[in-house]
């Protein structure tokens, strides 16, 4: 029975009020404790957020810059247009067939396997000449190995040499076109393929210094200034083709349409 | 100033801007999921219903959509959503007109409402590494889905609904009266932005 009353300090009023303060005072220190660290990981956080702001400026503004830089020391392939397109065909063919495409799209490799034996019949019957604009926007889907860009510029590389080889090689690419998200072609295969079109070993040894990547990323962004707003984007004498690009026929009675006048 | 964040701190823990936010984010979450599901429906009826690879898709030539892992059981993955999202605007609702939930149910909320998260994001991890393309209606589910599962947690630790032993309930609350959870959403979510721009930043600009 005296146990309970002893462990109640009821004993001196003195030591009681020292033991509520101690108390109190653990208490007080324990709250500015929770208070610091608080204090602290907000400013750990909200460091954390600036420096996100900071790496996300520095992106843009990058991203912005070097584009700029590249066009200074431009290679521009011979015969190019100044609207950033590799011609195949005759000059003096009356009807113009402007091509907008990236060599990883999906949707121009169908377009390619249901129109490419037309295009080539028109250009080599004189009824057309071929503006092919390469486009390299599809890089992020190569896992990494930038094809689009590798392919653009393997394309040109021999277009400023040979264009009519270059067709030839712009049609295996899509033959051959790798899946989207794969890491493309390689750049071995992409030789092989540019030999097969024709093209001698001295042109596919300049593929490596990658000559024309510049122009090829002048070339895609002058595309999208131009109004062209997804590939494939396929132009007849400068208007928008809307028809079906996706089966064999419209297209080529389109063309036949614009030589007839 | 201390003063204004204190009172904005002491609205934050009412359950009239616990359950607004939620209401909002559930409600941006169910239209991503809703333009996501019609978007599926066409891509079934014609695959060649995107038939172009354009600028603004950065982010994909219909690849997100087509993808295994848009529809991992079956069907689009958007489908989820316009189911799930619907309750969680009708807890919503009801929370804010003055229903109190039973503990259980707000812990079985909780728990589902967890897994969506999971899921979410591993499609986004899905779609940033594996399939290498971005949608924007995804990114905003990504958003929302967070936004929801934090003011749905929030109100879980303030009402005690967890099931947490004493101290972590403790710990926990104290956690979100000093607003650290709006803090590490914050973080969180800046995180995943940065990782978005640095990656497709520059094909965005």
């Amino acid at each position: 029975m005296s146990k309970t009353s002893k462990n109640t300090p009821a004993s001196s009023p003195g030591s009681r009020r020292e033991a509520l303060r101690t108390q109190q005072q653990a208490r007080a220190r324990a709250a500015a404790r929770t208070g610091r660290a608080v204090k602290a990981a907000w400013i750990a956080g909200l460091t954390v957020i600036a420096l996100m702001v900071g790496v996300i400026a520095w992106t843009l503004v990058r991203a912005g810059g070097p584009t700029a830089g590249i066009s200074d020391s431009l290679t521009v392939p011979a015969g190019a247009t100044s609207g950033g397109a590799v011609v195949v065909g005759q000059a003096s063919a009356p009807v113009t067939v402007s091509v907008y495409a990236d060599f990883m799209c999906p949707w121009c490799g169908r377009f390619e396997r249901a129109n490419g034996d037309a295009l080539a019949s028109a250009v080599e019957a004189g009824t057309a000449k071929l503006e092919i604009h390469p486009m390299a926007f599809l890089d992020e889907m190569s896992a990494g190995t930038r094809y689009s860009s590798r392919a653009a510029n393997a394309f040109v590389t021999l277009a400023n040499d040979d264009p009519a080889v270059a067709f030839r090689f712009h049609r295996l690419l899509y033959a051959n076109q790798p899946a989207e998200n794969s890491a493309g072609l390689s750049d071995a295969r992409l030789a092989e393929l540019a030999q097969e079109a024709g093209a001698t070993p001295a042109m596919t040894d300049r593929f490596a210094a990658q000559t024309y990547a510049g122009w090829v990323e002048d070339a895609t962004q002058q595309a999208w200034d131009d109004g062209v707003t997804g590939t494939p984007t396929v132009k007849i004498n400068g208007q928008t083709f809307t028809g079906d690009l996706f089966t064999a026929g419209p297209l080529a009675a389109a063309i036949e349409a614009a030589a007839r006048g | 100033m201390a003063d204004v964040l204190g009172r904005f701190n002491r609205f934050r823990q009412t359950n009239r801007w616990i359950f607004a936010t939620m209401l909002f984010s559930a409600a941006l979450s169910l239209t991503a999921s809703f333009v996501l599901s019609v978007d599926a429906i066409a891509l079934a009826k014609d695959p060649r219903a995107a038939l172009s690879c354009n600028i603004n898709a950065v982010l994909s030539c219909g690849t997100v959509g087509s993808s295994w892992q848009a529809s991992l059981f079956g069907f689009p993955n958007a489908f989820l959503g316009l189911v799930a999202e619907p309750v969680v605007i009708t807890i919503a609702v009801a929370a804010l007109g003055g229903v109190r939930f039973p503990r259980w149910f707000m812990l079985s909320a909780q728990v589902v409402y967890t897994i969506g998260l999971v899921f979410a994001y591993w499609l986004f991890f899905q779609a940033y590494f594996v399939i290498g393309a971005l949608c924007p209606w995804c990114l905003l589910i990504t958003l929302s889905t967070t936004l929801v599962f934090s003011s749905l947690t929030h109100v879980n630790i303030r009402d005690g609904n967890l099931y947490l032993p004493a101290r972590a309930s403790l710990a926990a609350c104290r956690f979100t009266v000093a607003g650290l959870d709006a803090l590490l959403v914050g973080v969180w979510l800046m995180v995943i932005l940065t990782m978005v721009v640095t990656k497709y930043g520059p094909l965005m600009v």
